[in-house]
């Protein structure tokens, strides 16, 4: 039977090695031994759950929030989404070829989280969506003389629409893209038609519940983008005044909201899942695939079967991780009740989302950019008869990263993902115990927690398209 | 800390150390072991088994009804190697190497070799770039 997954994206005509036994045994020694000094030399009141926030220059504020401003940057997101709509819609099917694929999975979907976390919530003002509902909102006022009226949003629902969104969003790029029991990834095309799709619910969402209301709840890329963002030290103040605090103080309040733990759990499940499936879970998938197949089931809907339940077992299985860890804390004296514990510490896996992106990603996004900004800026429809920008005939320099380079950028990531989550881990709970020696006690279950999660990144890396 | 919880954690270190070893050699079997089939299946000429400096033997991909025979090849290098390949197709396709970007035609009922200096490591695909058909696999190691 002629059937494979991908060994990497669709996109990209290089994939990474598996990492050496050697840098996995070092990266997770170093990993072990980090943890054991954080145990001993960790402090005892919280550091980063009072930081204060401290206003930059006021212009720069006032500049930055000022209606012109928020024109222009709403204005360009509303034309790049409109062009990778239509070059998805006109242009070729190659996926390679057809700035639409490169411009949403590699450039926004990749590069918006590294830029939240060093800019802050970049993404914030550029919201293609956002903008239009800010428009339309406003000409509404105008024309009535009133605020448009919404409905109130159940808060209980809290974060869950845009959890449910951030695994159809993977599903749709990861999965959805099979034809004929292959793996082909997913075309420009039906990329542009689930653009649109998505542009009409959320559009809809907005005029029920309020644009600001849904985009801190539902709209899927503000809230995964701005997940990103809260590791970073750069935010903006209820009254719109831009300021900073210490980097990873914003985390320890992002996760208040119903909801947010399974957003951040998604996060790391789709990308456990995109580097299991091209080595871990390959074998499994491929006979699950199989028996679908054996049953009668059409290829492509076996394999879109198989991988879908994979997925969700990546889900369920980072879940469970993090609620064992959640549930061995809960039964150190002095515990908070379970509920207030799981939420409680939601925000120390964003390091460790942050860094499993960085390590399955890092390579495929220094490549899929000097596409970007070559021939896709200047043939963005990959017809081959337009060089807007005189860099058509560019490439990509596969011989950029060494397979070195790529290794220990990896690790490196994995690696700090984890002190950075320790860190956040121990400050929080030095917060809910008073006792400290308790608190250092609850410890040791979230150390486990975040050792599994750094330790099993190292292993899907070290067992990659091998 | 106290003494049994440094006892756990210590016996927590050790179990993992013990497991990191033996994936570590997992890795490393599995490695020479996809090297040796992969010569295997993708020489059709040389069966005799080598363990001194072979001759360089230039494997031949047989396509067969626009599919690989054996499956997809796997061709394992070194950088600095010369990449060195045939393929011998009964039907007219191009043969495309994703990342050095090299293509050739071969006709139905032809063949067609490759040659080029392995220069970039990673993992890479050969297609035919016609039927969107992967025929090997060639990686190329640091």
């Amino acid at each position: 039977m002629s059937f494979w997954l991908p060994t990497a994206h669709a996109l990209l005509a290089r994939s990474d090695l598996p990492i050496p036994a050697w840098l996995f045994a070092w990266g997770a020694s170093i990993v072990l031994i980090v943890s054991f000094f954080a145990l001993s030399a960790g402090w005892r009141t919280p550091r980063f759950e009072r930081d204060h926030w401290r206003p930059l220059g006021a212009g720069l504020s006032r500049v930055l929030i000022s209606r012109p401003v928020q024109a222009i940057c709403g204005a360009i997101g509303i034309f790049l989404l409109g062009l990778a709509v239509y070059a998805g819609l006109e242009g070729t099917e190659a996926p390679d070829r057809n700035f639409a694929l490169t411009f949403l999975f590699v450039t926004c979907w990749l590069g918006f989280p590294l830029f939240s976390v060093v800019f802050g919530d970049v993404f914030r003002p550029f919201n293609p969506w956002r903008a239009v509902g800010r428009a339309v909102g406003g000409g509404f006022a105008l024309i009535a003389g009133q605020r448009s009226a919404h409905l109130s949003y159940p808060e209980a629902l809290g974060r869950w629409p845009a959890a449910v969104g951030l695994l159809a969003f993977v599903w749709l790029e990861i999965v959805y893209g099979a034809s004929g029991g292959i793996a082909v990834g997913l075309s420009p095309h039906p990329a542009a038609v689930a653009a649109l799709v998505y542009t009409l619910y959320t559009l809809t969402m907005m005029a029920l519940f309020g644009v600001e209301k849904w985009c801190q709840t539902g709209e899927v890329f503000s809230v995964y983008f701005g997940m990103f963002a809260r590791l970073g030290s750069f935010a903006f103040d209820d009254e719109g005044r831009l300021g900073r605090r210490r980097p990873l103080a914003a985390a320890t309040t992002w996760a208040t909201v119903p909801g947010s733990l399974a957003v951040v759990i998604a996060s790391i499940a789709t990308t456990v899942y995109d580097g299991a499936q091209e080595g871990a879970f390959k074998g499994a998938i491929t006979q699950v695939f199989e028996w679908f197949a054996d049953a009668g089931i059409g290829l492509t809907t076996s394999l879109r079967l198989s991988a879908t339940i994979f997925m969700l077992i990546s889900f369920c299985g980072v879940a469970l991780v993090y609620l064992i860890g959640v549930r061995g804390m809960a039964s150190v004296k002095g515990a908070p009740p379970l509920a207030k514990l799981r939420s409680g510490f939601a925000h120390t896996l964003i390091p460790i989302a942050f860094a499993y992106l960085v390590a399955h990603y890092f390579s495929l996004f220094v490549f899929q950019e000097q596409a970007q900004f070559t021939y896709l800026l200047s043939d963005p429809l990959g017809t081959a008869t337009t060089d807007l920008f005189g860099t058509a005939s560019g490439g990509i320099d596969f011989k950029l990263l060494s397979a070195n380079a790529i290794w220990y950028v990896q690790v490196g990531a994995l690696v700090i993902g984890h002190v950075i989550g320790l860190v956040l881990a121990h400050d929080r709970a030095t917060a809910c115990w008073g006792d400290y020696r308790q608190a250092a006690r609850s410890q040791y279950w979230m150390l486990a927690v975040m050792v599994a999660f750094t330790c099993f990144g190292m292993y899907l890396l070290s067992v990659a398209n091998a | 800390m106290t003494y049994p919880s440094k006892v756990a954690t210590l016996l927590l270190a050790l179990a993992l150390s013990i497991a990191l070893v033996a994936c570590g050699d997992d890795g490393s079997d599995a490695d020479t072991a996809a090297t040796t089939t992969g010569a295997n299946a993708t020489t059709t000429t040389g069966d005799q088994e080598t363990k001194q400096k072979p001759a360089p033997v230039v494997p031949t991909i047989v396509i067969r009804d626009g599919a690989p025979v054996g499956g997809v090849a796997e061709l394992d290098y070194n950088a600095g190697d010369q990449i060195r390949f045939t393929v011998r197709s009964d039907v007219a396709d191009e043969v495309h190497v994703h990342g050095y970007d090299l293509a050739k035609g071969v006709p139905a009922g032809g063949s067609v070799s490759f040659s080029f200096p392995a220069d970039i490591e990673g993992i890479f695909e050969v297609e035919l770039e016609e039927r969107v058909e992967q025929i090997a696999e060639i990686t190329v190691n640091p």
